[in-house]
């Protein structure tokens, strides 16, 4: 039997499908080989972008650099390898009284994933994205060498790669800072809002808190339209917390976690499903406002709990929809967004609401700038295209742009913003998508 | 701990096991072929578990010196140590492989494995983990060569568990099956038979902490095995397996 390296790949959306090639080392000098004897090659984590951004003709996958190389605890600088995904760092590091500056939704991320896509999470507008944090990271670049990129050192290829979904090169490992907690749980009120104006008013008035983030109500029109639930949260510091949880306050219980076992059937999520969990999860939740503390697993990761969650979109997958408007005009675009949504009765499972605070202009690449930004899941279904070009319409309108990450079908010119990434040796299915479609 | 093909996935996954279970060791010993991957490991699991580590360069094609392992001790040796080599039809009659995959899976393993179960019998106590292979249950056309030197060091695991016994030294033999890993890398594998790394670590410590004497990784391997090993000969023979 001849090893053949062509197969199936897909990231979480489970759309689009490819049949390409995917390859895995560990040694330097193997992916230099690999990256001198293919052109196209594209570097690829844990598969957890949504859409095309790491699929290509040959894809690299980081999965088998996954090995710690230092820990400094005194001053919480942890260098890893690229395929070491954030929940590996959070295992190590949280018991040790470290928390990531900045995590996105799921910890299921690799570390070069994080920084190729500069993630963001809900501290935003306070802590800024990913990159804020890293203090160097090696890249092998189209002849194979290592470069060593930083602030000082390649500082033109260290702006150019955040953000710049690894159409730089492939990041072999990298160092970053990690923030001091005294506890593994998070301080958390959950407030209710009737609508649009109110939650508006949430988040400035929230704007003190490090963690804040809107679940909304997509299907809600008329005066209701914008009815959501506004989190803010605090990492909690030791003598706050109750006093069960003081004891052993940087250690977390082992849960439960289930696994979804099968791709559901596609007639599972329709627009009165999602209507009635957007009800429940809504009326779930009796009081105006609920003050209470929760593990970290909970209010950053819900959806982590569930294994392979993106099985009940069934097998012909979903798009996350991710989009900035900047705040000038984001509550109008952000009311005729939801409208629309409304309007074409497909419901998103899950859509959520945040402000970004000032960007950072030397990560030029990467995706937030100061507005509202809205994610929302789709099934792809035949509908769909026509609602995302509506959609596209309307962020193009107000001046806003698509999250790379996420994005498998918007406009070009949503989603052209990179900038100083010409390497014709990097290439993948979605940056040759952006640019045919010029 | 002593590991012998410390760079294995599996040899990996299950020292990581080991220590996540609270295990202490007060060096762990990581034989290998390739330090580069062994130091990155090395590396790697004193980040993670603040966990002392050795490297031993052993390349079992070349001449051992036996001296250099003098004070080396432990109570727990895993040997994950194995080449597959080219199948049979690019490499049957390829001499060099043939040589390559009997001495490492057998012939120059054997002494290796002998010299530290000698520690093991002085001690009176410890367990010795051994990495054997579905592929010696019983010789197919598709890999009888290593098939056959993973059968004959089936047959060394269980003589020494038999001898070490009422010495108080416990010895496991471990028949993997598919695994997901280098060894394996690109082939088409049917992933309800195939295990990660990681879930055959699982199946490992579970079977060394509940000193058993011969496990399969994924139960359903003990059945195919034992099917295939009682198909009459006259009919096996015949087979494209």
């Amino acid at each position: 039997m001849k090893p053949n390296f062509i197969q199936k790949v897909t990231n979480w959306g489970n759309f689009p499908v490819v049949e390409k090639e995917m390859k895995s080392e560990d040694s330097f000098r193997k992916i230099k080989e690999f990256v001198l004897n293919h052109n196209e090659v594209i570097a690829r984590g844990n598969g957890r972008c949504y859409g095309d951004a790491s699929l290509g003709e040959h894809i690299f996958s980081t999965k088998k650099l996954n090995k710690f190389i230092s820990f400094d605890r005194l001053n919480g600088i942890i260098e890893c390898e690229s395929g070491v995904l954030l929940s590996e760092v959070l295992e190590i590091s949280v018991p040790q009284g470290y928390f990531l500056y900045v995590t996105p939704g799921t910890k299921f991320v690799s570390v070069g994933g994080a920084i190729a896509s500069d993630v963001h999470g809900k501290n935003h507008h306070a802590e800024g994205c990913f990159s804020e944090y890293v203090i160097e990271f090696k890249l092998m670049n189209e002849s194979g060498d290592i470069m060593t990129c930083s602030r000082e050192e390649n500082s033109d290829k260290f702006w150019a790669t955040i953000g710049g979904m690894g159409l730089t090169g492939i990041i072999l490992t990298a160092k970053f800072k990690l923030k001091n907690i005294e506890s593994a749980y998070i301080r958390q009120e959950s407030i209710k809002a009737e609508n649009l104006d109110e939650i508006f008013r949430l988040f400035d008035e929230s704007e003190s808190w490090t963690y804040t983030v809107a679940w909304i109500d997509c299907l809600q029109k008329g005066k209701d339209i914008g009815r959501s639930i506004l989190m803010r949260g605090e990492h909690a510091f030791q003598h706050e917390l109750p006093d069960h949880l003081k004891k052993n306050p940087l250690r977390l219980k082992g849960k439960f976690e289930p696994t979804v076992p099968f791709y559901f059937p596609n007639f599972v999520l329709n627009s009165l499903t999602v209507k009635i969990f957007n009800l429940l999860y809504y009326k779930k939740q009796a009081k105006k406002e609920v003050k209470n503390f929760i593990d970290y697993e909970t209010f950053f990761y819900p959806l982590d709990a569930v294994h392979e969650w993106n099985r009940i979109y069934g097998k012909s997958g979903f798009i996350q929809y991710q989009m900035v408007i900047p705040k000038e005009t984001g509550k109008e675009g952000m009311k005729k967004i939801l409208e629309t949504i409304a309007h074409s009765g497909n419901g998103s499972f899950l859509a959520v609401l945040k402000l970004f605070g000032k960007n950072n202009p030397q990560a030029y690449n990467s995706f937030p700038v100061e507005g509202y930004t809205l994610a929302l899941d789709f099934k792809v279904n035949s509908k769909l295209k026509k609602l995302v070009d509506k959609l596209d319409e309307i962020v193009q309108e107000f001046g806003g742009r698509i999250y790379l990450t996420k994005d498998s079908m918007s406009r070009s010119s949503l989603t052209n913003y990179l900038k100083n990434i010409q390497n014709p040796k990097f290439v993948s299915l979605q940056h040759k998508r952006i640019i045919n479609n010029n | 701990m002593i590991v012998l093909g410390s760079t294995s996935e599996v040899a990996q996954a299950f020292v990581e096991k080991a220590l996540q279970e609270g295990e202490k060791f007060e060096k762990i010993y990581l034989f290998t072929s390739n330090k580069e991957t062994a130091e990155r490991f090395a590396r790697h699991i004193d980040v993670k578990f603040v966990q002392q580590s050795e490297i031993i360069e052993l390349d079992l094609t070349r001449e051992i010196d036996y001296t250099t392992f003098d004070n080396i001790n432990s109570n727990v040796l895993f040997c994950a140590t194995g080449y597959l080599g080219e199948g049979t039809e690019e490499g049957l009659y390829d001499n060099k492989n043939t040589e390559k995959i009997i001495h490492i899976n057998y012939s120059k393993l054997v002494p290796v494995m002998n010299y530290f179960a000698q520690k093991f019998e002085s001690r009176r106590s410890g367990t010795i983990i051994g990495l054997s292979s579905v592929a010696g249950d019983r010789g197919r056309q598709s890999n009888f060569i290593y098939g056959s030197a993973k059968a004959a060091f089936t047959a060394y695991l269980s003589g020494l568990r038999n001898y070490l016994f009422d010495k108080k030294v416990h010895v496991l033999t471990i028949k993997p099956g598919f695994m997901a890993t280098k060894m394996t890398e690109g082939l088409p594998l049917n992933p309800k038979l195939t295990a990660t790394p990681k879930q055959a670590a699982t199946c490992i410590y579970k079977a060394y902490k509940k000193q058993k004497n011969v496990a399969y990784v994924l139960p359903i391997w003990a059945v195919i095995m034992m099917i295939i090993r009682n198909i009459p000969e006259f009919i096996f023979k015949k087979l494209k397996l």
